[in-house]
């Protein structure tokens, strides 16, 4: 198969990916860092490089509101938006989820207010993480890219039918200008495939009742049903990631680790900070401590199991929050790595820590003193904290 | 744990809730009402106007000698909104000419019930639940 290198940046690389998928529907509101995929994707809309139908509407409640219409009506549907342009759609996120509609989403991920900020934190994402989406983190312009490929695959298999959303870092990613490998559209489309939507509400001849109210006597069974997809999600996200990488060459899986197999000091992160760990560990390696990264692609379904199984060998374990949950006890990252952990029965010392709110910069030198702190904690020098805040002013 | 054996279970349920349209015909929500209208068929113009407005659809027609006419309420589904009584143009016929009569009268069509004159004249009464089980017979 004959790629083409480019330069694009992760908003570009969402765009073109868009663009290749083809979708019959897409409504969208601007909202910065997100604004420019929907702005690239309607230069598509305009020069007939695709058949999509793109709705403007007035806001980000109308577009989520406007893609669950599209959706019913078995159009193939996609978003993008960020920060508060999420939160606003937050109620008619868990309406999508809850009668399993598969939209499509590119999440640029950006601190909420207040104070109003622009930059790149997981606030935006975390706080939608009980909505019923599947979410993807991307390190790079690559795997934005490529995640954005495999999602409608997830999304619309008939095991999982549920949104998901494909999120990169603002500004980091989604304005940093990257090497892209693209793979041919006739390819891409050939592994996107052709979407057979299981009802549409436009069949005049088979009417049905979509979003029907559930009291007391199914909601719970409701509940369950999604609660089981996003299990099979799991699987199918795997399988997924393995048939792309057949086809494009890179594999995807829910975690990636970094040099994690004989590492004492492991540090879990998310997103871009993924690849500046990446920088740290081999400067670390170099002065012989011997750090490793467990890096989680996918948040949602949670993969606590496989989690557990590479923390398990580790001396000291750093969780790494770029989102503050106000719970006093830790970001929800490292709140979720050390339920995951309890269950697994596995009783490793850890600390976390929050780091990044509102685009504050994360240096290599930062990273390379958690894990110091690892190692000192290891040796029982220190005792491990939690939320404890990165590249403060004290 | 104890379920219901005539419910289906987590596994049986449809995907996302998609189910056969119509499915509010089995819900009955007459049981919601705290007032009750009652139609007058004697006054009644056969305008349509209460059909039209009838959120719940719960005014039926039927052929009548010029064409559709209105029937009784549907009491299944009539949950007692008050917007017939308040929409009928022969309510509000009878109500402006109390009102011209005596100036001190207050309210609108709906709560003119039990006003003198104008029970007789309305098309469409709404009244309490006991009045309409006791007087005019509707549970």
């Amino acid at each position: 198969m004959e790629k083409t290198i480019t330069a694009r940046t992760g908003n570009e690389a969402m765009a073109e990916a868009m663009r290749q998928i083809n979708p019959d529907v897409c409504a969208a509101y601007p909202i910065t860092p997100a604004t420019e995929i929907m702005q690239i994707f309607a230069g598509f809309v305009n020069d007939g490089r695709v058949k999509t139908n793109l709705i403007t509407v007035e806001s980000e409640h109308s577009a989520m509101s406007a893609c669950v219409g599209s959706a019913a009506a078995g159009a193939r549907t996609m978003t993008a938006t960020s920060s508060q342009g999420l939160a606003l759609m937050h109620e008619i996120l868990f309406i999508a989820s809850g009668i399993r509609l598969p939209i499509v989403m590119a999440d640029v991920n950006r601190a909420l207010s207040a104070p109003i900020n622009i930059h790149c934190d997981h606030s935006d994402t975390m706080a939608e993480r009980d909505s019923g989406w599947i979410q993807i983190f991307s390190e790079n312009t690559q795997e934005a890219y490529d995640s954005m490929l495999q999602a409608n695959r997830i999304a619309e298999h008939k095991d999982v039918i549920t949104p998901v959303m494909v999120t990169t870092d603002g500004f980091i990613i989604s304005h940093g200008m990257e090497r892209l490998e693209m793979y041919p559209d006739a390819e891409v489309q050939k592994f996107v495939g052709e979407y057979k939507p299981q009802y549409t509400v436009l069949d005049v001849d088979h009417p049905i009742t979509v979003g029907s109210l559930v009291l007391t006597d199914y909601y719970l069974e409701y509940k369950k049903a999604q609660h089981e997809a996003m299990k099979a999600a799991k699987r199918v996200i795997l399988e997924v990631g393995k048939e792309f990488g057949k086809t494009f060459g890179r594999e995807y899986g829910l975690i990636e680790t970094y040099k994690a197999d004989d590492a004492d000091f492991i540090l879990v992160a998310m997103g871009s900070t993924a690849g500046t760990a990446k920088a740290a560990i081999e400067e670390l390696r170099q002065e012989g401590i011997k750090a490793g990264l467990l890096k989680i692609r996918v948040f949602r379904p949670f993969p606590a199991e496989e989690i557990a199984a590479v923390l398990t060998k580790a001396k000291a374990v750093a969780v790494l929050d770029r989102c503050e949950s106000m719970s006093n006890q830790a970001g929800p990252v490292a709140t979720e790595v050390k339920a995951g952990l309890y269950d697994a029965g596995v009783k490793v010392p850890l600390a976390s820590y929050i780091y990044g709110l509102g685009g504050r910069e994360i240096y290599i030198e930062d990273i390379k003193n958690v894990y110091r702190e690892l190692k000192n904690i290891a040796e029982g020098k220190l005792k491990p904290e939690q939320a404890k805040y990165i590249g403060l002013k004290e | 744990m104890t379920t219901k054996p005539n419910l289906k279970t987590w596994r049986d349920i449809p995907v996302g809730g998609v189910l056969e349209s119509g499915t509010s015909e089995h819900f009955h929500t007459g049981g919601w009402r705290s007032k009750v209208p009652v139609w007058q068929k004697k006054n009644c113009i056969q305008c349509l106007t209460c059909w039209a407005f009838c959120p719940d659809n719960a005014i039926k027609l039927v052929d009548g000698a010029k064409g559709k006419e209105r029937a009784e309420f549907d009491y299944d589904f009539c949950k007692g909104c008050g917007i017939c009584p308040e929409e009928c143009p022969q309510n509000n016929k009878i109500f402006k000419e109390l009102k011209a009569k005596d100036a001190n009268l207050k309210g609108s069509p709906s709560t003119a019930t039990g006003t003198p004159g104008f029970d007789e004249k309305a098309a469409i009464l709404f009244v309490g639940l006991k009045e309409a089980k006791d007087k005019y017979n509707i549970k």
